[in-house]
């Protein structure tokens, strides 16, 4: 199947990835725009306000005051991650657009797949996930508990991929109109960001999602809720062996890496995409509710 | 347990916790967000302001770009960013604010947004901020570009920015913001 009949088979998707931007990316942001207009903030919407670091920081802190100051961002991630237990971590497949950009320039670029970072093991991908998630929680424990003291910061602000896009939107956009954010400006961390983001994360990652796969704590916290969903019988994927043709198929598209080597596939990865279930022949891979077949 | 994945989420595990550390040491090379206050005077050496809300540190801006790490030099090296996200008012009546930033010949961009009206033209929030409150909502910066025949000077801005109550005129804090080549460098962020 070439690319064209991929996009076609998942024009949905793409879609979706074109609202997620309109959505949450300044100038448009029309989701913050519409929030600012119900309660009269006069602040310029952009996509720092549907922060997808920063409260999941402050809910392993235990700060409370920030989540309650904060309440816009607060019931951002609270729905990300409620629908993601219920629905797989549709937010990441279908809308996010710090994932969508750097999936869309690794499918545009049209690099050989051999220079390209690939790990067939999820077992491996699966850990260096949630090694990643495991230390961004612990240094928010330790500012919580005050332990971090001068020797070590949070990663949120300093190392976020959503102010290079929003920073990149602003100079591609800026001119059209009035819009938050600055692409003038380049720190260090802004660089690295940029650099794994879309270079390593994109262009040189099978599948384009580095950055998700590697970096994101709601990503990653989305994918431990979709798992514990898809045990209680929630939204998931589920895989029949008895269907499957081990065509391989399925390996090629997955944005996420998320095909196990039987072919079955692990939800702590699995962003819902569908990309395998539209290109799976012989509809081994099928989306489900209810307990019957749910994963173990 | 396979020995692999152990190795992969210890792996990441440090890696991600370095990244913190590297943060904090970034945070002193390349400081970018200060907290302002008022009435805090002529802010000559860093002092810490207290009042209903967390205590501010105030502090002289000093930004030495011979600091910068080779990766900002290489790309961006002629870019400073200076911003807060907090002012608060910790005196004893609402104040108007306008906010000046003094003896500045190099271009610099402001970049406002806050739940707070602000005049562009007059850098001014037009509504009074009560005392004990802060600007809701705040992302403030200043985006100043070094020209090319400033770039290897010792000194490259020496000024600083003044919150002004606008209704009287009087400088309620000053501080010092300096841009150098070759300094050590106070402040934080």
């Amino acid at each position: 199947m070439n690319r064209f009949e991929i996009l076609k088979k998942n024009k949905w998707r793409y879609i979706s990835f074109i609202i997620g931007f309109l959505l949450l990316v300044s100038p448009f942001a029309l989701l913050i725009r519409l929030e600012f207009w119900i309660t009269g903030n006069l602040a310029e919407p952009s996509i720092h306000y549907a922060c997808l670091r920063m409260p999941i920081g402050w809910i392993f802190r235990g700060a409370v005051n920030y989540l309650i100051s904060r309440p816009e961002m607060t019931a951002f991630i609270i729905g990300v991650l409620g629908l993601s237990l219920f629905l797989g971590p549709i937010f990441c497949g279908w809308l996010c657009p710090v994932g969508a950009v750097s999936e869309a320039i690794s499918r545009i670029i049209p690099l050989p797949n051999k220079f390209r970072i690939h790990i067939k093991d999820t077992n491996i991908t699966s850990a260096l996930r949630y090694g990643f998630f495991a230390g961004y929680i612990t240094i928010y424990i330790l500012i919580g508990l005050k332990l971090s003291g001068d020797w070590i910061g949070s990663i949120c602000c300093r190392f976020c991929a959503s102010t290079i896009l929003q920073n990149l939107a602003a100079g591609i956009f800026g001119w059209l109109l009035p819009t938050y954010g600055s692409i003038e400006y380049w720190g260090t961390a802004s660089i690295i960001v940029l650099i794994s983001w879309l270079i390593i994360g994109g262009i040189f990652t099978y599948g384009g999602r580095g950055w998700c796969l590697f970096f994101c704590p709601l990503g990653a916290f989305s994918n431990l809720l979709y798992k514990v969903g898809a045990k209680l019988g929630f939204y998931r994927i589920t895989y029949n062996k008895d269907k499957c043709s081990h065509c391989k198929k399925c390996n090629l598209v997955c944005p996420m890496w998320a095909i196990k080597s039987d072919h079955s596939v692990e939800t702590a990865l699995c962003i819902n995409c569908k990309e395998c279930v539209n290109i799976c022949p012989t509809g081994a891979l099928t989306m489900k509710w209810g307990k019957e077949n749910a994963t173990k | 347990m396979n020995k692999k994945v152990v190795i992969a989420f210890l792996f990441m595990f440090l890696l991600t916790i370095s990244t913190g550390v590297y943060g904090v040491i970034l945070s002193n090379t390349e400081p970018t967000l200060f907290w302002f206050a008022v009435p805090a005077g002529n802010i000559t050496e860093p002092k810490v302001l207290r009042g209903p809300g967390p205590p501010i540190n105030l502090t002289p801006i000093k930004v030495d770009i011979d600091r910068f790490t080779p990766l900002k030099k290489f790309f961006n090296p002629n870019v400073v960013e200076i911003g807060t996200h907090w002012i608060y008012n910790y005196g004893k009546k609402p104040v108007i604010l306008r906010i000046e930033l003094i003896n500045c010949t190099l271009p610099v961009k402001w970049d406002v947004s806050a739940n707070f009206p602000f005049d562009e033209k007059t850098h001014t929030f037009t509504k009074p901020l009560m005392p004990g409150q802060r600007i809701d909502g705040l992302v403030f910066h200043w985006i100043f570009e070094i020209p090319p025949e400033l770039m290897n000077k010792p000194i490259i801005y020496q000024g600083g920015v003044k919150l002004i109550d606008a209704n009287t005129g009087e400088v309620l804090t000053f501080i010092p913001i300096e841009i150098v080549r070759g300094e050590l460098m106070r402040g934080g962020s």
